[in-house]
């Protein structure tokens, strides 16, 4: 690659930008006004990219829906509920509640598609309960709570996924559907990861729920529990597009917590909606960055050099698989989640493609790694999250989540190599990969 | 007259986060308003869509212009979190400069096209297309001031603020 070249000065200059701290979504557009301008290009395209790649995209449009959605869930008593009835299941066993912190991931991550929403939404509440008394120590609580909103955008629905899908044209609906088994894979791992260190540590068990009370306590949770069902009912019986999926989740959530619970005030209502604007203005500009520098990349062929260069390595699928897995769960370590998926993803897609991998499959195997990036120090969203809420030193939340981030790691192997577990569902729905 | 300023300013900040809710609630009620016409009225209409992907356009560009304010930001803060303010202030200076200026440079070449939109007109609501794309002016005229003003800050003495991961949220 030619260093003097227009392309090689503005990716220099991105990347000296964000280093800088420069807020990523800036550092983009400028590093692309530099290239069109070093280019002899019209910089008019910068805006011209931006408005229309923003204003012609109609699935992005799910994505402030379901971080409103997400918001509309954590003012209600949603949570209350829906971890009574996990508590009755599950607390049971030794180590009770760390297994209730699990079963009321996977449950959330049905009706959310944030990893950030979920930890932020159960994370204060679910610290309150395992520290209580002293029960569990307040870093593995913590912990445990991080690694276990990983499963938020893993399975459906997915912000994480519909961004793939934006920068690799797979179908969203298979997508979220080819999330569901690996969820479970990862929520399974967890969950043997506290069966385990349960006996060892000598955790806890809940007073067991009497029977006679189950009836009662799925009743209140029901319209919770249902949530899932109508939004991926809705989308895979062809009644909804998953864009208006994601609105009628907003609708659903605010519904129950508003008018069933009764928990919502006008306060609750107002701030659910500022929080959600400024979070989608924040995810916005990193889109809106992405597409202008994708325009560069497009323009440079930079995905096809990839290519050839991989191909020159002679990688099998399985070869490149295990690349793109090392080299995501390294940048996961240092870089955001989103920011991997909208400038880093796209320029492996051709070769993914070239090498028969399946874009379903490829995409799920993508957003794991993301996800497991949001644990792994020194940058993991979650990590800083969690030690916000529980005032615990993140060193500590760090040792007591390893247990785990290698449980996870080995779920993201069972699911690279063995591709059916990705694809068995979305297969069964009909779709042709 | 300083503190009548910043009194003002958060009266403002405060004011154009109601517009960015506002924008969003449209939002949801357009989709809600679309997905009843349809199966309850077996009416599609079109220009709910129109309304939305309109406001999606102008909530991340009002929002990135006036309402996330620096600590939520997204950034990549290997080095940023890592030194004292006194080399923030240098990092903060180098990258304010560097927006100052390919924002400024690119500015003519952005109205132009902007302006030369108006020959288009969407295709529902009929609204000429400068009027829809001129929140980008806004957003680049914006994002220069207030790195006008991040710059000046660091000349003067003030570091930026300190970041804070928990509230830079990305969504995932």
């Amino acid at each position: 690659m030619n260093l003097a070249s227009p392309f090689s000065i503005s990716l220099v200059a991105i990347t000296a930008l964000a280093f800088l701290g420069l807020p990523i979504g800036h550092a983009m557009i400028a590093g692309s006004i530099l290239y069109l301008l070093l280019a002899g290009l019209d910089m008019g395209t910068a805006a011209e990219q931006l408005l229309n790649g923003m204003y012609s995209n109609y699935v992005i449009l799910s994505v402030p829906l379901f971080i409103l959605a997400a918001e509309f869930m954590n003012i209600g008593s949603m949570t209350d509920r829906l971890m009574a009835f996990c508590n009755a299941l599950v607390g049971r066993f030794r180590g009770g509640l760390a297994q209730v912190n699990i079963l009321q991931s996977i449950i959330f991550a049905g009706m959310s598609g944030s990893a950030i929403a979920d930890a932020a939404g159960t994370g204060r509440m679910m610290q309150a309960m395992m520290t209580r008394d002293g029960r569990y120590p307040g870093s593995y609580a913590a912990a445990l709570t991080a690694v276990s909103s990983v499963i938020g955008p893993i399975i459906p629905p997915s912000i994480p996924m519909v961004l793939y899908a934006l920068v690799s044209d797979a179908s969203i609906g298979f997508l979220f559907l080819g999330g569901v088994v690996p969820g479970l894979l990862m929520a399974l791992s967890q969950m043997i990861i506290v069966a385990t260190t349960a006996r060892a540590r000598n955790f806890p068990v809940e007073k067991p729920v009497p029977l006679r009370k189950l009836p009662r306590i799925t009743w209140e949770a029901f319209p919770s529990l249902m949530m899932p069902v109508v939004l991926l009912g809705g989308i895979y019986s062809g009644v909804m597009t998953p864009t208006e999926a994601a609105a009628v989740a907003a609708g659903y959530a605010l519904l129950i917590s508003a008018g069933l619970y009764r928990s919502v005030s006008w306060r609750d209502f107002y701030n659910a909606l500022a929080v959600s604007a400024r979070t989608t203005a924040s995810i916005g500009m990193l889109i809106a960055g992405a597409l202008v520098f994708n325009y560069v990349i497009t323009v440079e062929n930079i995905p096809e050099g990839v290519k050839a260069l991989l191909a020159g390595w002679n990688l099998s699928p399985v070869g490149f698989l295990i690349f793109v897995n090392i080299l995501l769960l390294l940048l996961g370590c240092v870089l955001e989640g989103t920011a991997i998926l909208l400038i880093v993803v796209p320029v492996f897609i051709p070769t993914a493609q070239a090498l028969g991998i399946d874009l379903v499959h490829f995409g799920i195997v993508v957003v794991v790694n993301i996800m497991i990036g949001l644990v792994t120090p020194p940058y993991g969203l979650l990590l800083f999250i969690m030690a916000n809420i529980s005032s615990e030193p993140l060193r500590d939340i760090v040792r007591d989540s390893l247990p785990f981030l290698f449980a996870m790691v080995v779920a993201l192997a069972i699911m690279t190599f063995v591709p059916e577990t990705v694809l068995w569902l979305p297969r069964l729905f009909g779709y042709q990969g | 007259m300083n503190s009548s300023l910043r009194a003002m300013g958060s009266w403002l900040e405060r004011r154009a986060e109601n517009i960015a809710a506002a924008m969003l609630a449209t939002i949801f009620a357009a989709f809600l308003l679309q997905i009843a016409f349809r199966y309850l009225l077996g009416l599609p209409i079109g220009w709910t869509h129109e309304i939305s992907v309109v406001l999606w356009l102008w909530l991340v560009l009002w929002g990135a212009a006036f309402v996330v304010s620096e600590r939520e930001e997204i950034r990549f803060d290997i080095i940023y979190g890592a030194v004292g303010p006194g080399s923030r202030r240098v990092m903060a200076l180098i990258s304010s400069f560097a927006v100052i200026t390919l924002y400024t440079i690119s500015l003519p070449a952005v109205v132009d096209y902007v302006t030369f939109m108006k020959v288009e007109r969407s295709s529902y609501l009929k609204i000429r297309f400068d009027w829809l794309f001129s929140i980008y002016i806004v957003f680049a005229v914006a994002t220069i001031i207030r790195y006008i003003w991040i710059a000046w800050q660091a000349v003067r003495g003030v570091a930026p603020d300190e970041f804070d991961p928990t509230k830079a949220s990305s969504g995932v």
